[in-house]
């Protein structure tokens, strides 16, 4: 009896110790990375920021579908709102305000402003969706939404680092990028502010901020890799 | 005195010019004039999210001729400025081209309406360019209807509106479009995402289809349809038609000939395909000249040549014997009666070789009462012993009747009432066995062994034994044969010592009486092949 145990746990084991080599050194599963390194598989740069774009759509789409909502059920009275009207906390980060503006802008910079956008944004939706999830006036739905779109901007952002790393290694672009984007060495943007504003304008700020990311990415895409979809 | 006067006449004059004023101010109200009415926002829109333009709708105009004039103010812009272009959109609205345009600030717009008489202003007009996008309709649409083996597709092409700018990646367009047919008003919707071309694969042929595209950018607000542009699909192919109108013309010739070939020749189908069940038959008997009744005819339809074996066949010494069962005991008196019952389940296997007219009419005794039917010669009974009989050995407890009619019966039993005959009808296999065999059984059921043995036909003498010792209906027990086999002994004797001929030891057993000592000729006895023994006096 005990001799049949151990056999079958033996075969067990080595079942085990099978699949996990398996998916040690399996390729099916492997993460991305920008350069073709042991253990992840190197994607295009086409594809990255076919990604990138396709994210950061997303995100604007979300972002576009709370707003509404909140328009639908918190409407504030627009068309009394005075001169000083909302001051969105990512103000202080200067972006292009129109096509020329934003294609004059060189690569790098460019990148650096949508990294500094996407960075700033990080801790504010993670606050949002928790006072969202508290707040019981909103449905599931909302408060899933926003989590969602809180966890966007975080990959989004590694997304955008990626694609930055790749276009150095390409040669496209020069190093000091990264450098300045750090999170560390950026200037905490009025860290303070954000907590002040109300939920609607949170969402109002974050919906116009996705739409420039969204529309730097494709800029940048179609000026680098415009092969299809520009 | 005349100081009162004169304050009286100031007082006059300035009651009259204020009347006057009075008259004179309502004199210009009746006219229309007034200061002009709150002008009102009507909205903004920009194409390509690179320029836009607002309009408003004037107040009541107040009679006087009014200007308006809009004015903005803007985020991360200091002061008020005036609207830069009031013509290029039209009356009563404000172009602002690229230089003038931000995106992603907010607008603040005022209009102020003013004459001679006084201003108004509208409220604030709040708007960010991201939020007024609304391109303009997709251009040069095209349908085409492509021709792809059995399946056509309608083949939507279109371009984006000519403004707006893809190349660079500032606007995402996406398209939508909407079909139907012509005559219809339902429309079926698509979405294209952003490509400029469409399939649609569900078209009927022969039909007429209306198409229309709009789009979108990025979460803009759609545009308008585009203009309807239509196209007709093809027919189905006729070619076809004429083929199959030929084939069934084709066909219907040989099939209406065929009918008429089978109504005409219907006896002769019919009786192919339902072949007339045969009659029971007995051979060697004309039942034509049975019918007619007449005595002549009755014999001679009975002695029909029948291919008798040939006599010496039977000159064998051939032993009947019998074989009874447990129930039927040779000394038993009852055994007569159980002699002629029939085992239930009993094959009337008509092999059972009765060569002995009177076996055979016990046999026939049993067949009848088997039957029921009461046409029983009354000399019959008597008769019994003479014969090897056919004793059939009563297994089965029960009295039940045989069906006479079995599966395997091969012969045909037709009982004659007058004559109280009955033909069996003989197998064929039956005659070789009688040539040959001596034992010749059939086991039909299970321990019921039904044995007819051509009885060896020792003479006479045992006749007389018989005759002093045994009673009529009893058989002599010829041999015990395990638990339930019994082989009697059955010879049929006659009184007389014809029976010592061997040619014919059958003949004399037709009746009980003592026998006709006249042996008739081999010629006369027909034997075994037909299955009865006639006696002919």
């Amino acid at each position: 009896m005990s001799g049949t145990i151990r056999s079958v746990s033996v075969v067990w084991l080595l079942l085990l110790c099978l699949v996990l080599c398996r998916t040690l050194t399996g390729t099916g599963a492997a993460p991305i990375c920008a350069n073709a390194q042991a253990g992840c598989y190197a994607v295009s740069l086409a594809n990255l920021f076919d990604r990138v774009v396709q994210h950061s759509a997303r995100m604007h789409g979300i972002s576009n579908d709370l707003h509404s909502e909140f328009e639908q059920y918190f409407l504030p009275s627009k068309n009394q709102v005075g001169r000083v009207g909302r001051n969105c906390h990512t103000s202080t980060i200067l972006t292009p305000n129109g096509k020329e503006n934003a294609q004059r802008m060189a690569r790098e910079e460019l990148t650096e402003v949508i990294l500094k956008l996407l960075v700033a944004w990080r801790d504010p939706l993670w606050h949002f969706h928790r006072s969202m999830a508290h707040h019981h006036d909103f449905t599931n739905f909302s408060s899933d939404k926003a989590l969602e779109m809180s966890d966007m901007v975080h990959e989004l952002r590694k997304g955008v680092e990626r694609v930055a790393e790749k276009m150095q290694t390409l040669g496209l672009m020069s190093d000091p990028v990264n450098s300045q984007v750090s999170p560390e060495a950026l200037p905490p943007p009025d860290s303070g502010e954000w907590r002040r504003m109300k939920d609607y304008d949170l969402l109002y700020c974050f919906r116009r901020d996705s739409n420039k990311v969204k529309n730097y990415l494709k800029i940048l895409k179609c000026r680098i890799v415009p092969e299809h979809g520009c | 005195m005349r100081g009162h006067n004169m304050t009286v006449c100031a007082r006059m004059r300035r009651d009259l010019g204020l009347a006057l004023l009075l008259l004179l101010s309502a004199a210009v109200e009746s006219d229309g004039m007034s200061p002009p009415g709150k002008p009102v926002f009507l909205g903004c829109r920009s194409p390509e999210k690179e320029t836009f333009t607002c309009w408003w709708e004037p107040g009541s105009g107040g009679g006087l001729p009014t200007t308006h004039r809009l004015y903005y103010e803007r985020e991360k812009l200091e002061g008020t400025h005036e609207c830069p272009d009031y013509h290029s959109a039209g009356k009563n609205s404000c172009f602002f081209d690229k230089d003038h345009t931000s995106i992603w600030v907010d607008y603040y717009l005022t209009v102020v309406a003013s004459n001679a008489l006084g201003n108004a202003t509208s409220g604030h007009f709040k708007m960010d360019v991201m939020e007024i996008v609304k391109p303009n309709a997709p251009e040069n649409v095209t349908l085409q209807v492509m021709k792809r083996e059995d399946n056509p597709y309608l083949h939507v092409r279109w371009e984006h509106p000519h403004n707006t700018d893809t190349k660079s990646g500032w606007v995402t367009i996406k398209y939508e479009l909407r079909v139907k047919h012509r005559n219809n008003n339902e429309w079926k919707e698509y979405t294209s995402g952003t490509q400029t071309q469409f399939n649609l694969y569900n078209i009927n042929p022969g039909e007429m289809y209306v198409v229309q595209v709009r789009c979108r950018l990025d979460h803009g607000s759609w545009s308008e349809w585009s203009n309807s542009t239509s196209v007709k699909t093809f027919n189905y192919p006729q070619n076809d038609k004429p083929f199959w109108i030929l084939v069934s013309a084709l066909s219907t010739v040989p099939f209406l000939t065929a009918m008429c070939i089978l109504v005409i020749k219907r006896k002769y189908v019919k009786k192919v395909l339902l072949p007339p069940v045969p009659g029971p038959k007995i051979r060697g008997i004309d039942v034509q000249l049975l019918k007619r009744g007449r005595s002549e005819d009755v014999s001679n339809a009975l002695i029909i040549n029948q291919g008798f074996p040939s006599v010496p066949a039977w000159k064998d010494e051939i032993e009947d014997y019998l074989i009874v069962s447990d129930d039927v005991l040779l000394p038993d008196p009852h055994r007569k009666k159980k002699s002629l019952t029939v085992a239930a389940g009993f094959h009337l296997n008509l092999e059972i070789q009765c060569k002995e007219s009177l076996g055979q009419r016990d046999w026939e005794k049993a067949e009848e009462r088997k039957n029921g039917i009461d046409t029983f010669p009354p000399q019959l009974p008597t008769q019994k012993q003479l014969c090897p009989n056919v004793t059939f050995v009563h297994a089965e407890a029960t009295d039940q009747r045989w069906p006479i009619h079995d599966a395997a019966a091969e012969s045909t039993v037709q009982l004659l009432a007058p004559t109280g005959y009955v033909d069996i009808q003989r197998h064929k296999s039956m005659q070789e066995e009688a040539d040959g065999n001596e034992m010749d059984y059939t086991r039909v059921n299970d321990g019921n062994i039904l044995i007819l043995q051509k009885d060896k036909f020792p003479g006479c003498m045992d006749v007389q034994r018989q005759e002093e010792n045994i009673p009529e209906d009893y058989s002599r027990v010829k041999e015990v044969d395990g638990d339930n086999k019994v082989l009697l002994q059955r010879q049929s004797f006659s009184a007389d010592s014809s029976c010592g001929e061997k040619g014919t030891p059958y003949t004399d057993c037709t009746n009980k009486k003592p026998i006709n000592p006249h042996v008739p000729g081999p010629s006369k006895v027909e034997l075994i092949g037909s299955g009865y023994v006639d006696t002919i006096y």
